[in-house]
Protein backbone atom coordinates (compact mmCIF):
# COMPACT_ATOMS: atom_id res chain seq x y z
CA UNK A 1 0.00 0.00 0.00
CA UNK A 2 2.49 2.37 1.06
CA UNK A 3 4.89 1.40 -2.14
CA UNK A 4 1.76 2.14 -4.10
CA UNK A 5 1.17 5.69 -2.62
CA UNK A 6 4.72 6.66 -3.39
CA UNK A 7 4.17 4.92 -6.60
CA UNK A 8 0.86 7.05 -7.18
CA UNK A 9 2.77 10.24 -5.58
CA UNK A 10 5.78 9.60 -8.25
CA UNK A 11 3.54 9.41 -11.58
CA UNK A 12 1.28 12.37 -10.24
CA UNK A 13 4.74 14.35 -10.06
CA UNK A 14 6.09 13.32 -13.53
CA UNK A 15 2.74 15.45 -15.43
CA UNK A 16 2.12 18.14 -12.56
CA UNK A 17 4.63 20.35 -14.59
CA UNK A 18 2.55 20.28 -18.00
CA UNK A 19 -1.06 19.72 -15.89
CA UNK A 20 0.01 23.09 -13.95
CA UNK A 21 0.17 24.46 -18.06
CA UNK A 22 -2.80 22.72 -18.89
CA UNK A 23 -4.67 24.57 -16.00
CA UNK A 24 -3.03 27.95 -16.87
CA UNK A 25 -4.19 27.55 -20.90
CA UNK A 26 -7.66 26.32 -19.43
CA UNK A 27 -8.38 29.02 -17.13
CA UNK A 28 -6.95 31.98 -19.37
CA UNK A 29 -9.38 30.19 -22.00
CA UNK A 30 -12.11 30.80 -20.28
CA UNK A 31 -11.77 33.83 -18.96
CA UNK A 32 -11.23 34.85 -22.62
CA UNK A 33 -15.06 33.12 -23.12
CA UNK A 34 -16.04 35.21 -20.38
CA UNK A 35 -14.21 38.72 -21.56
CA UNK A 36 -15.26 37.81 -25.51
CA UNK A 37 -19.00 36.78 -25.06
CA UNK A 38 -19.93 39.66 -22.54
CA UNK A 39 -18.15 42.07 -24.74
CA UNK A 40 -19.62 40.93 -27.81
CA UNK A 41 -23.28 40.78 -26.15
CA UNK A 42 -22.87 44.27 -24.47
CA UNK A 43 -21.63 45.52 -27.97
CA UNK A 44 -24.57 43.83 -29.84
CA UNK A 45 -26.93 45.31 -27.04
CA UNK A 46 -25.80 49.41 -27.53
CA UNK A 47 -25.60 48.72 -31.68
CA UNK A 48 -29.45 47.55 -31.14
CA UNK A 49 -30.32 50.25 -28.45
CA UNK A 50 -28.98 53.15 -29.59
CA UNK A 51 -28.92 52.40 -33.89
CA UNK A 52 -32.31 51.17 -33.61
CA UNK A 53 -33.91 53.09 -31.00
CA UNK A 54 -35.18 49.82 -28.97
CA UNK A 55 -35.69 49.88 -25.50
CA UNK A 56 -33.78 47.49 -22.50
CA UNK A 57 -36.57 45.55 -22.47
CA UNK A 58 -37.35 44.96 -25.71
CA UNK A 59 -33.82 43.88 -26.60
CA UNK A 60 -34.00 41.40 -23.88
CA UNK A 61 -37.22 40.25 -25.56
CA UNK A 62 -36.02 39.70 -28.65
CA UNK A 63 -32.38 38.84 -28.14
CA UNK A 64 -32.86 37.45 -24.96
CA UNK A 65 -31.14 38.14 -21.71
CA UNK A 66 -27.24 37.30 -21.09
CA UNK A 67 -26.77 33.74 -19.16
CA UNK A 68 -23.46 31.63 -18.47
CA UNK A 69 -25.34 29.25 -20.92
CA UNK A 70 -24.14 32.01 -23.62
CA UNK A 71 -20.31 31.11 -22.20
CA UNK A 72 -20.38 27.63 -22.10
CA UNK A 73 -21.72 26.99 -25.57
CA UNK A 74 -18.54 29.71 -26.34
CA UNK A 75 -15.84 28.62 -28.69
CA UNK A 76 -13.23 29.71 -26.52
CA UNK A 77 -15.53 27.73 -23.85
CA UNK A 78 -15.65 24.43 -25.87
CA UNK A 79 -12.14 24.26 -26.57
CA UNK A 80 -10.82 24.98 -23.47
CA UNK A 81 -12.58 21.63 -22.31
CA UNK A 82 -11.91 19.76 -25.71
CA UNK A 83 -7.84 20.51 -25.14
CA UNK A 84 -8.27 19.07 -21.60
CA UNK A 85 -9.68 15.91 -22.74
CA UNK A 86 -7.99 15.38 -25.49
CA UNK A 87 -4.47 16.04 -23.58
CA UNK A 88 -5.74 13.30 -21.03
CA UNK A 89 -6.84 11.23 -23.80
CA UNK A 90 -2.91 11.29 -25.08
CA UNK A 91 -1.64 10.78 -21.93
CA UNK A 92 -3.54 7.62 -20.85
CA UNK A 93 -1.47 6.40 -23.89
CA UNK A 94 1.72 8.59 -22.73
CA UNK A 95 2.16 7.46 -19.21
CA UNK A 96 2.60 4.20 -20.30
CA UNK A 97 4.96 4.87 -23.01
CA UNK A 98 6.79 7.09 -21.94
CA UNK A 99 8.77 4.59 -19.89
CA UNK A 100 10.04 2.17 -23.26
CA UNK A 101 10.49 5.03 -25.15
CA UNK A 102 13.85 6.81 -25.36
CA UNK A 103 17.29 6.11 -24.04
CA UNK A 104 16.58 6.49 -20.78
CA UNK A 105 14.76 3.02 -20.38
CA UNK A 106 12.99 3.82 -16.38
CA UNK A 107 10.89 0.32 -17.23
CA UNK A 108 13.70 -1.38 -16.29
CA UNK A 109 13.49 -0.06 -12.66
CA UNK A 110 9.76 -0.14 -12.10
CA UNK A 111 9.56 -3.88 -13.02
CA UNK A 112 12.56 -4.26 -11.02
CA UNK A 113 10.69 -2.61 -7.88
CA UNK A 114 10.12 -4.83 -5.21
CA UNK A 115 6.47 -4.44 -5.29
CA UNK A 116 3.86 -5.96 -7.36
CA UNK A 117 3.56 -4.81 -10.77
CA UNK A 118 -0.15 -4.76 -10.38
CA UNK A 119 0.86 -1.37 -8.35
CA UNK A 120 2.20 0.15 -11.39
CA UNK A 121 -1.01 -0.57 -13.41
CA UNK A 122 -3.21 1.14 -10.48
CA UNK A 123 -0.75 4.05 -9.10
CA UNK A 124 -0.75 5.39 -13.31
CA UNK A 125 -4.53 4.78 -13.54
CA UNK A 126 -4.48 6.55 -10.05
CA UNK A 127 -2.53 9.66 -11.60
CA UNK A 128 -5.17 9.94 -14.56
CA UNK A 129 -8.20 10.03 -12.06
CA UNK A 130 -6.49 12.50 -10.07
CA UNK A 131 -6.03 14.15 -13.21
CA UNK A 132 -9.51 13.93 -14.35
CA UNK A 133 -11.16 14.76 -11.36
CA UNK A 134 -8.56 18.07 -10.55
CA UNK A 135 -9.99 19.58 -13.79
CA UNK A 136 -13.33 18.75 -13.01
CA UNK A 137 -12.53 20.65 -9.48
CA UNK A 138 -10.86 23.42 -11.20
CA UNK A 139 -13.78 23.78 -13.35
CA UNK A 140 -16.14 23.98 -10.38
CA UNK A 141 -14.08 26.96 -9.15
CA UNK A 142 -13.99 28.61 -12.47
CA UNK A 143 -17.76 28.31 -12.85
CA UNK A 144 -18.17 30.85 -9.70
CA UNK A 145 -15.18 33.00 -11.01
CA UNK A 146 -16.78 33.04 -14.39
CA UNK A 147 -20.08 33.85 -12.65
CA UNK A 148 -18.64 36.80 -11.39
CA UNK A 149 -16.83 38.30 -13.92
CA UNK A 150 -20.47 38.21 -15.73
CA UNK A 151 -21.60 40.09 -12.97
CA UNK A 152 -19.10 42.92 -13.32
CA UNK A 153 -19.51 43.21 -16.83
CA UNK A 154 -22.85 42.89 -17.92
CA UNK A 155 -25.36 45.31 -16.15
CA UNK A 156 -28.24 43.10 -14.04
CA UNK A 157 -30.85 44.07 -16.21
CA UNK A 158 -29.26 42.42 -19.54
CA UNK A 159 -28.83 39.31 -17.97
CA UNK A 160 -30.52 36.22 -15.78
CA UNK A 161 -28.37 34.21 -13.05
CA UNK A 162 -28.89 30.98 -13.67
CA UNK A 163 -27.91 28.00 -11.13
CA UNK A 164 -24.90 26.11 -12.37
CA UNK A 165 -27.66 23.18 -13.00
CA UNK A 166 -29.70 24.74 -15.51
CA UNK A 167 -26.74 26.11 -17.90
CA UNK A 168 -24.81 22.56 -17.79
CA UNK A 169 -27.93 20.82 -18.59
CA UNK A 170 -28.19 20.60 -22.25
CA UNK A 171 -24.79 20.55 -23.24
CA UNK A 172 -21.54 18.30 -23.23
CA UNK A 173 -21.03 19.71 -19.60
CA UNK A 174 -24.10 17.44 -17.96
CA UNK A 175 -21.13 14.66 -18.70
CA UNK A 176 -18.43 16.31 -17.33
CA UNK A 177 -20.07 17.69 -14.12
CA UNK A 178 -23.06 14.98 -13.94
CA UNK A 179 -26.65 16.73 -12.41
CA UNK A 180 -26.96 13.61 -9.75
CA UNK A 181 -24.80 11.65 -8.23
CA UNK A 182 -26.77 8.43 -9.58
CA UNK A 183 -25.48 10.23 -13.29
CA UNK A 184 -22.09 10.39 -11.38
CA UNK A 185 -21.84 6.98 -10.89
CA UNK A 186 -22.77 6.39 -14.50
CA UNK A 187 -20.78 8.62 -16.36
CA UNK A 188 -17.75 8.11 -14.13
CA UNK A 189 -17.79 4.44 -13.69
CA UNK A 190 -18.20 3.64 -17.38
CA UNK A 191 -14.86 6.52 -17.57
CA UNK A 192 -12.46 4.38 -15.24
CA UNK A 193 -13.57 1.23 -16.87
CA UNK A 194 -12.58 2.75 -20.11
CA UNK A 195 -9.05 3.29 -18.61
CA UNK A 196 -8.33 0.64 -17.77
CA UNK A 197 -9.48 -1.46 -20.65
CA UNK A 198 -7.02 1.06 -22.35
CA UNK A 199 -4.49 0.50 -20.30
CA UNK A 200 -4.86 -3.39 -20.69
CA UNK A 201 -4.86 -3.31 -24.31
CA UNK A 202 -1.22 -1.22 -23.90
CA UNK A 203 -0.11 -3.61 -22.08
CA UNK A 204 -1.41 -6.33 -25.20
CA UNK A 205 0.76 -4.23 -27.16
CA UNK A 206 3.38 -3.68 -24.82
CA UNK A 207 3.88 -7.41 -24.56
CA UNK A 208 3.14 -8.51 -28.41
CA UNK A 209 4.27 -5.59 -30.03
CA UNK A 210 2.81 -6.07 -33.77
CA UNK A 211 0.82 -9.12 -32.65
CA UNK A 212 -0.36 -6.49 -29.54
CA UNK A 213 -2.05 -4.50 -31.61
CA UNK A 214 -4.56 -6.64 -33.19
CA UNK A 215 -4.50 -8.45 -29.54
CA UNK A 216 -5.05 -4.75 -28.13
CA UNK A 217 -7.81 -3.55 -30.16
CA UNK A 218 -9.73 -7.03 -30.80
CA UNK A 219 -9.85 -6.81 -26.85
CA UNK A 220 -11.21 -3.39 -26.53
CA UNK A 221 -13.75 -4.74 -28.85
CA UNK A 222 -14.72 -7.62 -26.96
CA UNK A 223 -15.16 -5.48 -24.21
CA UNK A 224 -17.23 -2.95 -25.81
CA UNK A 225 -19.40 -5.60 -27.21
CA UNK A 226 -20.12 -7.61 -23.87
CA UNK A 227 -20.60 -3.99 -22.34
CA UNK A 228 -23.53 -3.61 -25.46
CA UNK A 229 -24.46 -7.01 -24.46
CA UNK A 230 -27.23 -6.89 -22.52
CA UNK A 231 -29.00 -4.43 -24.30
CA UNK A 232 -28.85 -5.98 -27.95
CA UNK A 233 -30.08 -8.91 -26.60
CA UNK A 234 -33.00 -7.51 -25.16
CA UNK A 235 -33.48 -5.62 -28.31
CA UNK A 236 -33.18 -8.05 -30.62
CA UNK A 237 -33.38 -11.22 -29.05
CA UNK A 238 -36.17 -10.85 -26.58
CA UNK A 239 -38.06 -8.04 -27.88
CA UNK A 240 -37.47 -5.71 -24.10
CA UNK A 241 -38.41 -8.51 -22.71
CA UNK A 242 -36.70 -7.08 -19.19
CA UNK A 243 -37.68 -3.66 -16.99
CA UNK A 244 -35.20 -0.96 -17.22
CA UNK A 245 -34.17 -1.43 -14.27
CA UNK A 246 -33.30 -5.29 -14.93
CA UNK A 247 -31.14 -4.08 -17.75
CA UNK A 248 -29.55 -1.23 -15.53
CA UNK A 249 -28.97 -4.28 -12.87
CA UNK A 250 -27.61 -6.65 -15.77
CA UNK A 251 -25.41 -3.38 -17.22
CA UNK A 252 -23.66 -3.03 -13.77
CA UNK A 253 -23.19 -6.69 -12.97
CA UNK A 254 -21.55 -6.30 -16.54
CA UNK A 255 -19.79 -3.39 -16.29
CA UNK A 256 -17.98 -4.97 -12.93
CA UNK A 257 -16.93 -7.94 -14.69
CA UNK A 258 -15.79 -6.13 -17.64
CA UNK A 259 -13.84 -4.23 -14.97
CA UNK A 260 -12.03 -7.37 -12.88
CA UNK A 261 -11.37 -8.71 -16.22
CA UNK A 262 -9.35 -5.78 -17.73
CA UNK A 263 -7.76 -5.86 -14.06
CA UNK A 264 -7.12 -9.76 -13.85
CA UNK A 265 -5.69 -9.50 -17.69
CA UNK A 266 -3.49 -6.40 -16.67
CA UNK A 267 -2.41 -8.02 -13.63
CA UNK A 268 -0.97 -11.34 -15.71
CA UNK A 269 0.45 -9.46 -18.75
CA UNK A 270 2.91 -7.52 -16.62
CA UNK A 271 3.80 -10.20 -14.53
CA UNK A 272 4.17 -13.29 -16.93
CA UNK A 273 4.59 -11.13 -20.56
CA UNK A 274 5.88 -8.08 -20.15
CA UNK A 275 9.07 -7.37 -22.09
CA UNK A 276 11.22 -4.15 -21.82
CA UNK B 1 8.15 -25.61 -2.26
CA UNK B 2 12.04 -23.97 -1.78
CA UNK B 3 14.28 -26.09 -3.81
CA UNK B 4 17.41 -26.59 -2.25
CA UNK B 5 20.13 -26.50 -4.79
CA UNK B 6 22.36 -24.60 -2.74
CA UNK B 7 26.26 -25.96 -4.04
CA UNK B 8 28.18 -26.73 -0.51
CA UNK B 9 25.95 -24.31 1.06
CA UNK B 10 26.53 -21.52 -1.13
CA UNK B 11 23.61 -19.86 -2.67
CA UNK B 12 23.18 -19.88 -6.09
CA UNK B 13 21.81 -18.51 -9.17
CA UNK B 14 20.53 -21.01 -11.35
CA UNK B 15 19.47 -20.69 -14.97
CA UNK B 16 18.18 -24.64 -16.32
CA UNK B 17 17.46 -25.34 -19.63
CA UNK B 18 16.10 -21.67 -20.63
CA UNK B 19 14.92 -21.24 -24.13
CA UNK B 20 13.69 -18.03 -25.43
CA UNK B 21 12.24 -17.26 -29.11
CA UNK B 22 11.57 -13.90 -30.76
CA UNK B 23 9.26 -14.55 -33.32
CA UNK B 24 10.64 -17.34 -35.29
CA UNK B 25 14.04 -16.92 -33.97
CA UNK B 26 15.24 -19.40 -31.12
CA UNK B 27 17.58 -16.70 -29.14
CA UNK B 28 18.10 -19.29 -26.34
CA UNK B 29 18.11 -22.73 -27.03
CA UNK B 30 18.27 -24.57 -23.58
CA UNK B 31 20.70 -22.99 -21.53
CA UNK B 32 21.80 -23.70 -18.50
CA UNK B 33 24.38 -22.62 -15.79
CA UNK B 34 24.99 -21.73 -12.67
CA UNK B 35 26.55 -18.30 -11.03
CA UNK B 36 27.11 -18.39 -7.11
CA UNK B 37 27.34 -15.59 -4.64
CA UNK B 38 30.85 -14.34 -3.69
CA UNK B 39 32.14 -15.11 -7.38
CA UNK B 40 32.51 -12.94 -10.33
CA UNK B 41 30.55 -15.17 -13.54
CA UNK B 42 31.37 -14.07 -16.91
CA UNK B 43 28.95 -13.80 -19.55
CA UNK B 44 30.64 -14.31 -22.82
CA UNK B 45 29.65 -14.37 -26.20
CA UNK B 46 29.71 -12.18 -29.48
CA UNK B 47 26.67 -9.86 -30.05
CA UNK B 48 23.23 -11.21 -30.34
CA UNK B 49 23.63 -14.56 -28.75
CA UNK B 50 21.52 -13.96 -25.98
CA UNK B 51 23.67 -12.87 -23.46
CA UNK B 52 21.01 -9.47 -22.03
CA UNK B 53 18.18 -11.94 -22.85
CA UNK B 54 19.80 -14.09 -20.37
CA UNK B 55 20.12 -11.54 -17.98
CA UNK B 56 16.39 -10.25 -18.48
CA UNK B 57 15.26 -13.72 -18.24
CA UNK B 58 16.75 -14.08 -14.73
CA UNK B 59 15.18 -10.42 -13.80
CA UNK B 60 11.57 -11.43 -15.00
CA UNK B 61 11.94 -8.65 -17.61
CA UNK B 62 11.01 -10.93 -20.56
CA UNK B 63 8.52 -14.14 -20.66
CA UNK B 64 10.78 -17.40 -21.37
CA UNK B 65 9.70 -20.05 -23.55
CA UNK B 66 10.65 -22.78 -21.25
CA UNK B 67 13.10 -23.75 -18.68
CA UNK B 68 13.75 -22.76 -14.71
CA UNK B 69 15.21 -20.05 -13.10
CA UNK B 70 15.95 -20.27 -9.56
CA UNK B 71 17.72 -17.58 -6.87
CA UNK B 72 19.03 -19.03 -3.82
CA UNK B 73 16.69 -21.97 -4.72
CA UNK B 74 13.15 -20.04 -5.26
CA UNK B 75 11.62 -18.38 -8.33
CA UNK B 76 11.46 -14.92 -8.71
CA UNK B 77 9.23 -13.02 -6.69
CA UNK B 78 8.36 -9.11 -5.58
CA UNK B 79 10.29 -9.11 -2.80
CA UNK B 80 13.64 -11.16 -4.74
CA UNK B 81 14.42 -7.52 -5.97
CA UNK B 82 15.68 -6.24 -2.73
CA UNK B 83 18.44 -9.05 -2.73
CA UNK B 84 18.90 -9.21 -6.80
CA UNK B 85 19.19 -6.08 -9.42
CA UNK B 86 19.97 -5.89 -12.53
CA UNK B 87 21.88 -2.58 -14.20
CA UNK B 88 21.84 -2.51 -17.80
CA UNK B 89 23.90 -1.01 -20.45
CA UNK B 90 20.76 1.83 -20.24
CA UNK B 91 20.46 4.41 -17.80
CA UNK B 92 16.88 3.44 -15.76
CA UNK B 93 16.18 6.77 -14.24
CA UNK B 94 14.01 9.26 -15.71
CA UNK B 95 16.60 11.78 -17.30
CA UNK B 96 15.11 14.81 -16.55
CA UNK B 97 16.24 13.54 -12.36
CA UNK B 98 18.97 15.04 -10.51
CA UNK B 99 21.41 12.13 -8.84
CA UNK B 100 20.03 13.14 -5.65
CA UNK B 101 16.43 12.26 -7.08
CA UNK B 102 17.53 9.14 -7.95
CA UNK B 103 18.92 8.42 -4.51
CA UNK B 104 15.76 9.62 -2.97
CA UNK B 105 13.23 7.67 -5.80
CA UNK B 106 15.90 4.54 -4.54
CA UNK B 107 15.84 5.26 -0.43
CA UNK B 108 11.55 5.55 -1.15
CA UNK B 109 11.62 1.49 -3.06
CA UNK B 110 13.99 0.03 -1.52
CA UNK B 111 14.70 -1.30 1.71
CA UNK B 112 17.78 -2.45 0.74
CA UNK B 113 19.41 0.75 -0.66
CA UNK B 114 22.37 1.61 1.57
CA UNK B 115 22.52 5.72 1.39
CA UNK B 116 26.05 5.64 3.24
CA UNK B 117 27.38 3.55 0.38
CA UNK B 118 25.84 5.44 -2.19
CA UNK B 119 27.42 8.70 -0.85
CA UNK B 120 30.31 6.81 -0.95
CA UNK B 121 30.18 5.69 -4.64
CA UNK B 122 29.47 9.31 -5.19
CA UNK B 123 32.91 10.54 -4.04
CA UNK B 124 34.64 7.13 -5.76
CA UNK B 125 32.84 7.41 -8.58
CA UNK B 126 33.68 12.11 -8.41
CA UNK B 127 30.36 12.95 -9.20
CA UNK B 128 27.69 15.23 -7.43
CA UNK B 129 24.23 15.14 -6.33
CA UNK B 130 23.01 18.13 -7.94
CA UNK B 131 23.92 16.92 -11.82
CA UNK B 132 21.03 16.03 -14.07
CA UNK B 133 21.03 12.66 -15.16
CA UNK B 134 20.51 14.21 -18.60
CA UNK B 135 23.54 16.43 -18.57
CA UNK B 136 25.89 13.23 -17.92
CA UNK B 137 28.27 12.54 -20.16
CA UNK B 138 28.20 8.70 -21.30
CA UNK B 139 30.52 7.46 -19.04
CA UNK B 140 28.94 9.40 -15.88
CA UNK B 141 26.01 7.99 -17.29
CA UNK B 142 27.25 4.47 -16.78
CA UNK B 143 28.66 5.35 -13.55
CA UNK B 144 25.53 6.75 -11.92
CA UNK B 145 23.65 3.23 -13.77
CA UNK B 146 26.18 1.76 -11.18
CA UNK B 147 26.01 3.34 -8.40
CA UNK B 148 22.55 3.12 -8.24
CA UNK B 149 22.94 -0.86 -8.06
CA UNK B 150 26.02 -0.98 -6.13
CA UNK B 151 24.43 1.06 -3.00
CA UNK B 152 22.01 -1.39 -2.61
CA UNK B 153 22.51 -4.43 -0.30
CA UNK B 154 21.84 -7.24 -2.38
CA UNK B 155 23.09 -10.32 -2.47
CA UNK B 156 23.47 -10.39 -6.80
CA UNK B 157 24.56 -7.90 -9.28
CA UNK B 158 24.00 -8.53 -12.87
CA UNK B 159 25.84 -5.76 -15.58
CA UNK B 160 24.82 -6.09 -18.71
CA UNK B 161 27.97 -4.32 -20.30
CA UNK B 162 29.38 -2.02 -18.05
CA UNK B 163 32.16 -0.85 -20.08
CA UNK B 164 30.48 -0.38 -23.75
CA UNK B 165 30.83 2.69 -25.12
CA UNK B 166 33.05 4.40 -22.62
CA UNK B 167 36.24 6.04 -22.23
CA UNK B 168 39.59 4.36 -20.86
CA UNK B 169 39.28 6.29 -18.06
CA UNK B 170 35.56 5.97 -16.76
CA UNK B 171 36.39 1.78 -17.63
CA UNK B 172 39.27 1.90 -15.30
CA UNK B 173 37.13 3.30 -12.65
CA UNK B 174 34.24 1.11 -12.67
CA UNK B 175 36.85 -2.19 -13.58
CA UNK B 176 38.56 -0.76 -9.84
CA UNK B 177 34.91 -1.41 -8.33
CA UNK B 178 35.11 -4.87 -8.69
CA UNK B 179 38.33 -5.00 -6.97
CA UNK B 180 36.59 -2.93 -3.75
CA UNK B 181 34.93 -3.77 -0.86
CA UNK B 182 31.54 -2.46 -2.85
CA UNK B 183 31.50 -6.43 -4.31
CA UNK B 184 32.80 -8.40 -2.07
CA UNK B 185 30.55 -11.64 -0.67
CA UNK B 186 28.46 -10.59 -3.77
CA UNK B 187 27.21 -12.75 -6.54
CA UNK B 188 28.06 -11.34 -10.13
CA UNK B 189 27.26 -11.82 -13.60
CA UNK B 190 28.52 -9.73 -16.03
CA UNK B 191 28.45 -9.77 -19.75
CA UNK B 192 31.35 -7.58 -21.68
CA UNK B 193 32.95 -7.52 -24.75
CA UNK B 194 36.00 -5.93 -22.76
CA UNK B 195 37.64 -9.03 -21.79
CA UNK B 196 40.53 -7.74 -21.18
CA UNK B 197 39.67 -5.38 -18.40
CA UNK B 198 38.17 -7.82 -15.76
CA UNK B 199 40.13 -10.88 -16.81
CA UNK B 200 42.12 -11.17 -13.94
CA UNK B 201 39.09 -10.14 -12.10
CA UNK B 202 36.49 -13.39 -13.31
CA UNK B 203 35.99 -16.29 -11.25
CA UNK B 204 34.15 -18.08 -13.74
CA UNK B 205 33.17 -17.89 -17.17
CA UNK B 206 30.15 -19.19 -19.27
CA UNK B 207 30.96 -19.18 -23.10
CA UNK B 208 27.81 -18.65 -25.06
CA UNK B 209 27.21 -19.19 -28.92
CA UNK B 210 24.14 -19.10 -30.66
CA UNK B 211 21.81 -19.34 -27.93
CA UNK B 212 23.86 -22.26 -26.27
CA UNK B 213 26.42 -22.45 -23.71
CA UNK B 214 29.22 -23.98 -25.29
CA UNK B 215 31.64 -24.03 -22.21
CA UNK B 216 31.32 -23.59 -18.67
CA UNK B 217 34.93 -23.11 -16.96
CA UNK B 218 36.36 -21.74 -13.52
CA UNK B 219 39.63 -19.34 -14.58
CA UNK B 220 41.41 -19.96 -11.95
CA UNK B 221 41.66 -23.93 -12.32
CA UNK B 222 41.64 -23.30 -15.91
CA UNK B 223 44.66 -21.24 -15.15
CA UNK B 224 46.33 -23.49 -12.86
CA UNK B 225 45.40 -26.90 -14.46
CA UNK B 226 45.97 -25.62 -18.20
CA UNK B 227 48.34 -22.82 -17.66
CA UNK B 228 45.90 -21.22 -19.85
CA UNK B 229 43.88 -17.63 -19.79
CA UNK B 230 40.27 -16.65 -20.98
CA UNK B 231 41.40 -15.27 -24.25
CA UNK B 232 43.31 -18.72 -24.55
CA UNK B 233 40.50 -20.75 -24.06
CA UNK B 234 37.97 -18.73 -25.91
CA UNK B 235 40.13 -18.84 -29.33
CA UNK B 236 40.70 -22.47 -28.23
CA UNK B 237 36.75 -23.15 -28.31
CA UNK B 238 35.87 -20.55 -31.68
CA UNK B 239 38.64 -21.72 -33.48
CA UNK B 240 37.24 -24.96 -33.00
Amino acid sequence: MNRYLKLVNFEFNRFFKLYVVLVIVTIIMQIIAVIVESRRYMQEAENVIYGEMMSKADFIKNYEAFTMQRIVQSNWFYWSIAFCAVILLIYVFFIWYRDWLGKNSFIYRLLMLPTARLNLYFAKATAILIFVFGLVALQLFLFSIETQLVKWMIPAEFRVDLPMSEYIRFNYLSIILPSSIFDFFIFYGIGIIAVFIMFTAILFERCYRLKGIIFGISYGLVSFGFFLMPLLINTFVLKNYFFPLELFVMEVIVCIIILLGAIWIGNYLLKYKIRV
Amino acid sequence: MKRMILQGGIPVIEVKNVTKKFGRKEVLKGVSFTAEKGQITCLIGINGVGKTTIMQAIMSLIPINSGEIFIDGSKLTKDSYEKIIFIPDTITMPPQMRIGDAFAFMDDFYQSWNQKRAEELLEFFKLEETERISELSKGNTAKVNMLLGLALDVDYLLMDEPFSGIDIFSREEIANVFTSHLIEDRGVIITTHEINDIEHLIDKVVLIDNGVVLKEFNVEEVREKEGKSVIDVLREVYES
